[in-house]
């Protein structure tokens, strides 16, 4: 057997249609991650009573073990509340409607949060206290002050962090293929079993991964330099 | 398959569990080790500025932290008999661990040569000058001044990537390695009590990460004795090298371990 780097290039392009469901799970675990991130953050920085040691015990125990497990605790464990508890409210609804992207989005969302609790935080914990106090003493509301002096220097800070966890969900993403998701992973095996060529489709899978992750880089790399200006020091 | 979940089922597995603890740890301290090897080997070209080696490590770090682990699995599983057979060599008798610790070492070498690479980067240059203006050779300078001083500051990024590492190795079961995901994926196969069975296996997960970060943390303490005594505290010396390290404007993409 020998490496066929014509067929490289055919399996690129049959991966390319798998892109959307790859970068759809990838912006939903981190969109949702990112709300579930801000709260938690925010009741451990502010410590309220109880949500602080929820929210630390959360991102404690999902940053201990491994995205996998999520997936598998998620995908065998929800179908059971949801029957159990439609069950007991007398809904028709079953867990086999739910579509098994579903739960990889569930799973990866939690996933996602605890990583986003942490990069929320300490950007938010890089803004020195002086800029509140000062925001306070022009007048403002704390409201006003974290929207307008806190949030937009909070997100300079965390933006190399953000770009890494989100790089971080584009590669786990490919951990759907356990739920039968067909994304770029599932997508690169479906073409390698059914050609017997697995070397080559793979290397055009981690291409295909290469790319967007160098695109990802990129961008982050130009909206660091427009939200990174206030910072620059001088007089002009 | 029962609605219900059963409590007890945890704990049996938990126990069941326990002995692929080893496989799965075999695996960290290889590809750890033989990945320490890699990362120096792809750090020291970049350190010294070598021509052309230099645009290579710079394509492997690049490539191995841009693709997902998963598809890196699968690649060298597929691919490194084949490259090899070029050279003649028939690996087609080798275990598959070796190759899952092959490809597990080759990434963590690209991660480890970058925590070298700002390791090193953040020992002030005036310390082996002062080991120069004392006499010692570029060697000596290097062992006894800088690398003492730059183990120190890798700590906690190295200690991420051992933990990182640990939660990685639950991939290992898509080529068939029994380690701890792999027995919790086969263990329940006659109960179908699936969700206990992974309830016991992030547990167990969790108390090893747990239990490792602890020890982590006191070898950093240990490492960073120098720091606190001219006054300044550990912690404070270390933002302040990140700071200086994030004017030059560039991305600094080894704080955050990776996350899988």
């Amino acid at each position: 057997m020998k490496l066929d780097p014509a067929f490289i290039a055919e399996a690129f392009v049959k991966l390319l249609a798998a892109i959307p469901t790859t970068l759809e799970i990838t912006f939903v675990s981190i969109g949702c991650g990112l709300i579930l991130g801000i709260v938690t953050a925010l009741a451990r920085i502010y410590r309220v009573p109880v949500l602080r040691e929820l929210s630390s015990a959360y991102v404690t125990f999902i940053r201990g073990t491994p995205m996998l497990t999520h997936l598998l605790i998620v995908m065998f464990g929800l179908p059971i509340a949801i029957d159990a508890l439609s069950e007991a409210l007398g809904i028709s609804f079953r867990s086999v409607q739910v579509p098994m992207i579903g739960f990889a989005y569930v799973a990866f969302s939690i996933t996602a949060g605890a990583y986003m609790s942490e990069v929320v935080r300490s950007g938010l914990l890089a803004v020195s206290r002086g800029q509140i106090e000062a925001a306070y003493a022009v007048g403002m509301t704390t409201w006003q002050a974290l929207r307008r002096i806190v949030f937009p220097q909070a997100f300079a800070a965390a933006l190399p962090n953000l770009s890494n966890s989100t790089i971080g969900m584009l590669h786990g993403s490919t951990l759907a293929f356990t739920a039968s998701v067909v994304e770029i992973n599932a997508k690169a095996q479906i073409v390698a079993s059914t050609n017997w060529k697995f070397f080559e489709s793979y290397i055009a899978a981690a291409l295909i991964f290469w790319g967007l992750t160098i695109v990802i880089e990129r961008l982050t790399a130009l909206l660091e330099k427009r939200v990174a200006r206030y910072d620059k020091g001088g007089v002009a | 398959m029962g609605a219900s979940v059963d409590i007890s089922y945890v704990y049996d597995y938990f126990v069941k569990l326990l002995p692929a603890i080893w496989i799965t740890l075999e695996i960290v301290v290889f590809s750890l080790l033989i990945g320490s090897a890699v990362g120096m080997l792809i750090a020291l070209p970049r350190l010294y500025r070598v021509p052309v080696l230099q645009r290579l490590s710079q394509v492997y770090v690049s490539f191995f932290r841009g693709t997902p682990l998963l598809i890196q699995l699968f690649l060298i599983y597929y691919g490194l008999p084949e490259m090899l057979k070029t050279l003649h060599i028939d690996v087609s008798r080798t275990p598959v661990l070796v190759f899952v610790i092959a490809a597990y070492a080759l990434h963590s070498g690209a991660f480890i040569s970058e925590a070298i690479r700002a390791a090193v980067g953040s020992v002030d240059r005036g310390q082996v000058e002062a080991g120069y203006a004392i006499g010692m050779t570029g060697y000596q300078a290097f062992r006894r001044i800088v690398l003492p001083q730059a183990v120190a500051v890798a700590m906690p990024v190295f200690g991420n990537l051992i933990i990182a590492n640990l939660k990685d190795t639950s991939l290992a079961f898509s080529l068939g390695i029994m380690e701890l995901t792999g027995k919790a994926q086969t263990l329940p196969t006659i109960s179908q009590r699936f969700f206990e069975s992974y309830l016991a296996l992030a547990l167990l997960y969790f108390m090893l990460s747990f239990v490792l970060q602890r020890l982590l943390y006191r070898l950093e303490r240990r490492l960073l004795r120098h720091e606190t005594a001219d006054g300044e505290s550990a912690s404070t010396a270390r933002s302040r090298r990140a700071r200086r390290k994030d004017a030059s404007g560039r991305l600094n993409l080894t704080e955050e371990g990776a996350l899988r």
